[in-house]
């Protein structure tokens, strides 16, 4: 599995490079002043979670799950190694942001209890879009599943801010932050929970595939 | 010894193609060649044994192993070449053995080195910058870096041109010495087989149509010229497959000293295995 999730990060690895420059861009206009921090750690989660798509791709260019599939390693492990590398994206893209958004928080006096609510929603948005993409991918490969990406990202947003607007979270105001905090860190849970599910759905997607 | 690959009944269809009762046996220390047309079922046959596709049904073991059971554990001991080279353009001969060093447990890097350095593979450049040739020397240095007691190649030689050819058939040659080590290869190029296969087996249309040692072979087999009254004259029996043109008649014989004994007045010439090939291929039923 190692192998694998090697191969990832070999292949994506000047995509990475161009992220760290984005991500050093967004973090100077976040220190400019522009918009909140909690900006930064949103636009972290989302462009890093372009790199498993990219992988995807990148293999079918290639036909590496044909090559994979003829090595010792077994589909379940090739599997595997796709959510390993996924979640650690998912929390590299978190750690990161929490850095940022701490550091932020202690320089100019932004709330840090805003800010680390914003990091786990994000991660939590990084984990569902695990759920939900990687067994499309499986499925109908990275170019037909590459539309379900905007709708996994932005679902999630569009019902916070439609059950914001509706006045669904009003109750939420009532409650003292800590509980708020303890809230949002529940956040990444529920999507954490279907990881196993969708594990188990990627990996009869690749089993049935003929390579 | 075991046999490194034995394949029994082997079936497999897809919608307009059907792999029928394909039986093979390569044994240790020998190279098989798998020839066949454009469709006949050659690429189909080594992805049943890889299981990368699921078969309809018959028995297929690796080095003494159940290729589907066993798989972890026979794939360990064995090196893969198909018809491209998967790996990504923007990885490294270097990286490729990165990737590989955790799969493999018996993967040696100064082995890998060593195939790169021979092969003239700059571990540096980009598989992208690789020609043709070259992509093909990384999948073999790749298959052979961990020390495999068998090698499973698809069409790895398709495309390349003779030197680099002759080049990479020195190397099979060298692998088989040890007689713990066999190759599965299939190929357009008869003649590359000709050159290195101990046996041969011959896929038409998704059936084995002649399998068996290749010295074997060339030596029974024979082609008769003659004319149409003369072929007319042979008993069918005696032929395998026939091709009646406008300027006179061929046909294939499975036993040509046999058949000179029975038809003196016919000549029957020994043939190569392409001209074998093109004659069950093309020809009829007599």
């Amino acid at each position: 599995m190692t192998g694998l999730i090697w191969k990832d990060l070999l292949v994506l690895r000047k995509q990475l490079k161009s992220y760290l420059i984005i991500l050093a861009l967004y973090l100077v206009m976040a220190a400019l002043g522009l918009f909140p921090i909690s900006v930064v750690s949103a636009v972290l989660e989302i462009v890093l979670l372009m790199l498993p798509l990219s992988a995807f791709s990148y293999d079918e260019m290639s036909h590496w799950d044909r090559y994979a599939a003829a090595l010792p390693v077994g589909r379940r492990t090739m599997v595997a190694a796709r959510y390993l590398f996924t979640l650690g994206v998912a929390l590299l893209a978190a750690v990161v942001g929490l850095a940022c958004s701490l550091l932020f928080s202690l320089f100019s006096g932004e709330p840090v209890g805003e800010n680390l609510v914003a990091v786990v929603v994000c991660l939590g948005i990084g984990l569902f879009y695990a759920d939900i993409l990687l067994p499309l991918c499986y499925k109908l490969g990275p170019e037909r599943a590459r539309p379900w990406l905007y709708v996994v990202i932005f679902l999630p947003i569009v019902l916070i801010l439609g059950a914001y607007y509706l006045g669904a979270l009003d109750a939420l105001d009532a409650l003292p932050d800590p509980v708020l905090v303890a809230l949002g860190i529940l956040i990444p849970l529920l999507p954490l929970a279907g990881i196993w599910v969708s594990y188990r759905l990627s990996c009869s997607f690749l089993e049935r595939k003929e390579l | 010894m075991t046999n490194s690959i034995e394949l029994s009944g082997l079936c497999k269809s897809y919608g307009g193609f059907a792999l029928q009762d394909v039986d093979l046996t390569l044994p240790g220390g020998a190279i098989l060649g798998l020839i066949g047309e454009n469709g006949a079922g050659k690429t189909t046959t080594i992805k049943c044994i890889l299981n990368l596709i699921r078969r309809d049904g018959g028995e297929i073991s690796v080095l003494g192993r159940d290729n589907r059971k066993e798989e972890r554990l026979w794939k360990q001991e064995v090196g893969v070449v198909l018809d491209e080279c998967f790996f990504h353009d923007t990885l490294r001969a270097s990286d490729v053995g990165r990737i590989l060093a955790p799969v493999y447990r018996n993967w040696d890097p100064a082995l890998f080195r060593a195939y790169l350095d021979k092969f003239a593979l700059p571990g540096g450049k980009l598989v992208k910058e690789y020609s043709r040739g070259m992509k093909m020397k990384l999948s073999l240095a790749a298959a052979l870096a961990h020390r495999p007691r068998l090698l499973i190649l698809d069409e790895a030689t398709a495309g390349l041109d003779p030197v680099v050819r002759d080049e990479i058939l020195d190397e099979f040659l060298g692998f088989v010495c040890d007689e713990d080590h066999a190759i599965l290869i299939s190929s357009h190029i008869i003649t590359d087989l000709e050159k290195v296969a101990d046996y041969i087996t011959y896929l038409h249309q998704g059936r084995v149509v002649l399998s068996g040692s290749k010295d074997d072979i060339l030596d029974r087999y024979g082609r008769v010229a003659c004319t149409a009254a003369q072929l007319a004259a042979v008993r069918p029996e005696h032929l395998l497959r026939v091709r009646r043109g406008q300027f006179g008649c061929e046909a294939l014989v499975a036993d040509r000293r046999a058949f000179h004994r029975l038809y003196p007045d016919l000549a029957v010439d020994p043939l190569s295995l392409e001209e074998i090939m093109l004659l069950m291929g093309r020809g009829n039923e007599a």
